[in-house]
């Protein structure tokens, strides 16, 4: 196989909460990303896939495994990665502008030139005329617009979106991820994309990651051959549903019955 | 508490925008002054009501004994001799500097301690039963022995003020460092900001309201701290004034001084409020 975009090879990961057991969240995982592809990850709750793009993030280190970004190996957060997170993380004293502009402030950019580069990425994502608003004058799918802003700013190679639409309502998620797929058309990143819906991970993705249950590894990979652009339309075609299926039947012997705590 | 308060009282007029959204007719003249200034306009009433019926108890209704009670109109007339001898400006300079001074300290020692205590967690530990206690005994017992150590002048007063007003700055500050948000210092770190970013962009916006918070309730605490301070030994002040009109029974002239204090603390604490609207908008929300 070529060198991939994004690399991760035999990520594992413990942690020892406070006064628990040690719990083995990644064993082996591996991951492989083209540039500009659009792969999702689905997997039972608490299987290690928000774990990973915190990994891959540079937030936790993990205890083995190699990770490379355009063979750059990771260590530590960087101006290549950005995530979407899915609470938002906006900070509340700041206005949509100044939350965009938080990457490139913290890179030393100039206040005039920051401004510029905000309104791009503001009309981008269509917040045209919400730049002075608080976050708690917006909605939720506008928050995450605002999320995904503030990670393209830094104009980073991959963009790491974990679970960003989960906090939404159903008609602003499917909004959303029309608009995702959008921006991404527009932004030509590549993306990798942590969610349990399946129906998500299908409508967005060329690919999906099937993950087993923690310890989490690579169950299988599903190529979504639809074709793009994409629209709601291919959601009801005997095509979209099979492959909705065959990832069900992937992800349904993982799933813990009696649902076990969720350390995401 | 004091927002949540607000708001609920806030809430039926939201609703009752409903009604007006169905009439398009604008209110004009006095019914539109009402509906701006309704706040103050029925809060100013209710004070204004008070007086009155004060001053209509002790002139109509029982017989005014001025050796232990005065009324309204004798206040004021007191209160401006006060004002025009310049007794009051001289006595308010006195009791001021203390409580300048020890509100200062206060501020400048209760948050560093505070933030340190959120951000090393030993230190929280160590330190918050031994100030819980503190903060939660009437500190104001210990008044004589800090005028013994400390002396009658501007040292001993300061002191005593610091002591007071020192806890709600330690213990909001405390708790604002513990309510940062992990997400937000975690969002801050992944686009690439370091220990002194964090403390720009997060630690210092989410700590500041809380020490406003603080202040509100320290500068009640410094004022009693002044009072009590100069009831024991002064020689000029605010406090001692009280004393010495209340000594002498010259009633009308202390409830002029307690008049003065009573809008010295509300200026003092609605100024704070509005400092805290306008320099957190966010918290509007919140």
């Amino acid at each position: 196989m070529a060198v991939q975009y994004i690399e991760a090879n035999n990520v594992s990961l413990t942690f020892t909460p406070p006064n628990r057991m040690p719990v083995t969240a990644l064993q082996g995982f591996d991951v492989a990303v083209g540039e500009g592809e659009f792969v999702s990850i689905v997997g039972p709750s608490g299987c290690g896939k928000s774990t990973f793009l915190n990994v891959l993030l540079g937030l936790i280190a993990p205890n083995s495994g190699e990770m490379a970004i355009n063979g750059n190996p990771v260590s530590g957060p960087g101006r290549d990665r950005a995530m979407v997170f899915q609470e938002f993380g906006l900070l509340p004293w700041r206005t949509v502008q100044d939350n965009i502009g938080l990457a490139p402030e913290l890179r030393g950019v100039g206040k005039r030139q920051r401004r510029d580069l905000c309104q791009t990425f503001i009309d981008m994502v269509g917040l045209s005329g919400f730049e002075a608003h608080y976050p708690h004058e917006l909605s939720g799918g506008m928050k995450q617009r605002v999320g995904i802003a503030r990670a393209l700013v830094s104009d980073p190679d991959v963009l790491l979106m974990d679970e960003p639409f989960a906090a939404l309502d159903a008609q602003t998620r499917d909004i959303m991820q029309a608009e995702l797929l959008r921006i991404w058309s527009e932004a030509k990143k590549t993306v990798l994309f942590v969610t349990h819906q399946i129906e998500e991970a299908v409508y967005l993705s060329d690919r999906v990651i099937v993950m087993t249950k923690r310890p989490g590894r690579t169950k299988t990979i599903i190529d979504i051959p639809l074709d793009r652009p994409r629209d709601y339309e291919m959601r009801v075609t005997p095509e979209f549903n099979e492959l909705k299926l065959s990832i069900w039947n992937e992800l349904k012997d993982e799933i813990d019955t009696q649902g076990g705590p969720h350390l995401g | 508490m004091d927002q949540a308060v607000e708001q609920t009282a806030e809430r039926p007029r939201k609703l009752a925008g409903l009604e007006a959204a169905m009439e398009v007719d604008e209110l004009t003249g006095w019914a539109k002054f009402y509906d701006d200034w309704r706040r103050v306009i029925l809060g100013a009433m209710a004070v204004t009501l008070f007086f009155v019926f004060w001053e209509a108890l002790l002139t109509w209704g029982i017989p005014l004994n001025k050796f232990i009670i005065s009324k309204p109109s004798l206040i004021f007339i007191g209160l401006f001799r006060d004002i025009e001898s310049g007794l009051i400006w001289r006595d308010l300079l006195v009791s001021g500097k203390p409580l300048f001074f020890g509100f200062g300290a206060a501020i400048l020692v209760g948050v560093p301690v505070g933030v340190v205590m959120g951000w090393r967690v030993r230190v929280g530990y160590s330190l918050d039963p031994l100030l819980t206690a503190l903060y939660a005994s009437p500190l104001v017992a210990i008044a004589p022995l800090v005028i013994i150590f400390f002396g009658v002048g501007i040292s001993g007063k300061a002191i005593l003020i610091f002591v007071l007003c020192v806890f709600p700055f330690v213990f909001n500050s405390y708790s604002g460092v513990r309510s940062v948000d992990r997400l937000l210092v975690d969002t801050v770190r992944a686009f690439g900001g370091g220990e002194l970013a964090l403390y720009r962009i997060v630690l210092v916006p989410t700590v500041l309201p809380f020490v406003i918070a603080g202040a509100r309730y320290a500068v009640g605490r410094g004022l009693i701290g002044v009072l009590v301070g100069e009831f024991f030994a002064a020689s000029e002040g605010v406090g001692y004034r009280i004393a010495w009109y209340g000594d002498m029974y010259v009633l009308d002239r202390m409830f002029g001084y307690i008049l003065m204090l009573m809008v010295i603390a509300v200026i003092f604490t609605e100024g704070i409020r509005w400092a805290e609207r306008t320099a957190f908008p966010w918290r509007v929300g919140m």
